[in-house]
């Protein structure tokens, strides 16, 4: 939604050639540097359409051979999130991002919240850590038919839906100027907490959760730039998800003791 | 099962408390006694006498104020050293205001040091000796003539002007951090009720500031 609204701004440049500006790197040791690319334009490309250009024949704008890029895809329609990359500064899918509503050049960088492993790929199994760290799961272990799951207010299941949309690509965590180095759990494992909590049986582990969400790298670490809601490219209501685990933790975890 | 609460967050909860009890109460007495000298020398110096009147005034001071302040102040610059600013590539405006209030907070941080010890505590020899707090009979005189100075008075219209946005900020970030306002539309609201009631503290504290340099203050002699 905001990728659009934001790429509908961009100047339309009808060139004849596309130019690409990336920047690689060669292993996790080495340094970083920018190569320049130019391909020739047609109708409808998209980044990794002219990423595939360019691993075809990969040679610089200056005319050098070079390596072939690398960078990682799947589903090419914005649901897996493996193509997120940084594209003229913006966290966002390269698979989504339409050549014809980009500024040129076109810079295309790594996320730089994680750690870059090679070119445009980095590692971002820290997100799935973090899952792991807030129980983003629902325990439904039983040998024997445990029989329909409770009923839920279809509210609830509206809300929730959104939350399910998470595909972990990780641009909140790019956008969000408190992330950095995994010293803030961030937007996207608060709002699995939420998906979690707001499932009856779900809400069972609720306490685990917020554990999880109230170590030294939680919560209370958001600074409120809202960056996150605005970077999400599922539209999920991010910053709905944080202010109602701060309400979550405050009523369970600060004033936890008032009931005991 | 009871929750563990970790030291971050229990440090965090206090920062975030701490600016609007006592701190931010605080704040609003302040602008108060400050506009008493709309009313002229005599009802300035009569606040400031009845202020050191209060029982227990020195663990007021120290529990209800330097404390909280101190550590609001100090802390806060630990979580301002965490920001990673993006506003470039990211111009949103809750972003900017992210940015503002981590910019506002270590400008005062330094604009208190200087105010306390130059109107407070009157330890800056060359510009004021003299504390308003020791000295209820002359404090009017002396942030008259302190205020006299034209790069003085600017400090502190920038100073006003940075504990207004930081506290009207501030109201709208304790009701997210604490779970009080949730939803966009509430988001919404609150925003411009706190917009509001900035404008309305900055009103106040800068008419209370031109009290001292012309009676009456800016509408003095229309009202």
């Amino acid at each position: 939604m905001s990728t659009q609204a934001h790429a509908s701004k961009a100047k339309r440049v009808p060139s004849k050639s596309v130019e690409i500006h990336i920047k690689r790197r060669a292993n996790p040791d080495s340094p970083s540097y920018w190569e320049q690319f130019e391909i020739p334009y047609r109708p409808n490309l998209n980044v990794i359409s002219c990423l595939m250009e360019i691993q075809a024949n990969p040679v610089t704008k200056e005319g050098k051979p070079t390596t072939p890029p690398v960078w990682q895809m799947n589903c090419l329609e914005q649901v897996c999130g493996i193509c997120t990359m940084v594209i003229n500064g913006r966290a966002r899918q390269s698979c989504s991002a339409l050549i014809d509503n980009l500024d040129q050049p076109i810079k295309l960088e790594p996320m730089q919240k994680f750690s870059n492993i090679r070119d445009l790929v980095v590692d971002r199994s820290r997100m799935f850590d973090h899952l792991k760290q807030v129980n983003a799961w629902i325990e439904l272990d039983g040998t024997h038919d445990l029989g329909p799951g409770p009923r839920m207010d279809q509210d609830d299941v509206q809300e929730r839906y959104a939350y399910s949309r998470c595909m972990t690509c990780g641009c909140c965590l790019e956008a969000c100027p408190q992330y950095d180095e995994d010293n803030y759990i961030g937007p996207q494992a608060i709002a699995q907490v939420r998906l979690f909590n707001m499932h009856p049986t779900g809400a069972m582990s609720r306490d685990a959760r917020l554990e999880g969400i109230m170590q030294e790298d939680g919560i209370t670490n958001c600074g409120n730039a809202q960056n996150c809601i605005k970077a999400c490219p599922m539209g999920i209501p991010l910053t709905r998800a944080i202010y109602e685990e701060n309400r979550e933790t405050v009523v369970h975890g600060l004033f936890g003791w008032l009931k005991k | 099962m009871a929750i563990h609460l970790s030291r971050t967050f229990v440090l965090r909860k206090l920062h975030q408390l701490s600016g609007i009890v006592p701190l931010g109460i605080f704040v609003l007495e302040h602008f108060y006694t400050n506009s008493k000298a709309i009313n002229g020398a005599g009802a300035f110096n009569e606040a400031v006498k009845d202020l050191q009147a209060i029982p227990y005034i020195l663990f007021v001071e120290i529990g209800g104020i330097f404390i909280p302040l101190i550590y609001h102040a100090v802390y806060g610059l630990v979580i301002t050293m965490e920001a990673r600013p993006n506003n470039l590539n990211y111009p949103y405006p809750r972003n900017w205001f992210y940015l503002i209030q981590r910019t506002t907070g270590v400008i005062l941080f330094f604009f208190i040091a200087f105010h306390l010890l130059h109107f407070r505590f009157g330890l800056i020899p060359g510009l004021n000796p003299t504390s308003v707090a020791h000295r209820p009979d002359i404090a009017f005189e002396i942030v008259s003539r302190g205020f006299s100075s034209v790069p003085i008075f600017l400090v502190y219209m920038v100073g006003i002007t940075a504990t207004v946005w930081h506290l009207a900020n501030g109201v709208w970030l304790f009701m997210v951090d604490w779970g009080i306002t949730i939803g966009e539309r509430a988001q919404r609201l609150t925003g411009y009720a706190c917009i509001g009631f900035g404008i309305f503290l900055l009103l106040v504290g800068i008419n209370a500031a031109v009290a001292f340099i012309r009676p009456g203050g800016l509408l003095g002699g229309i009202l």
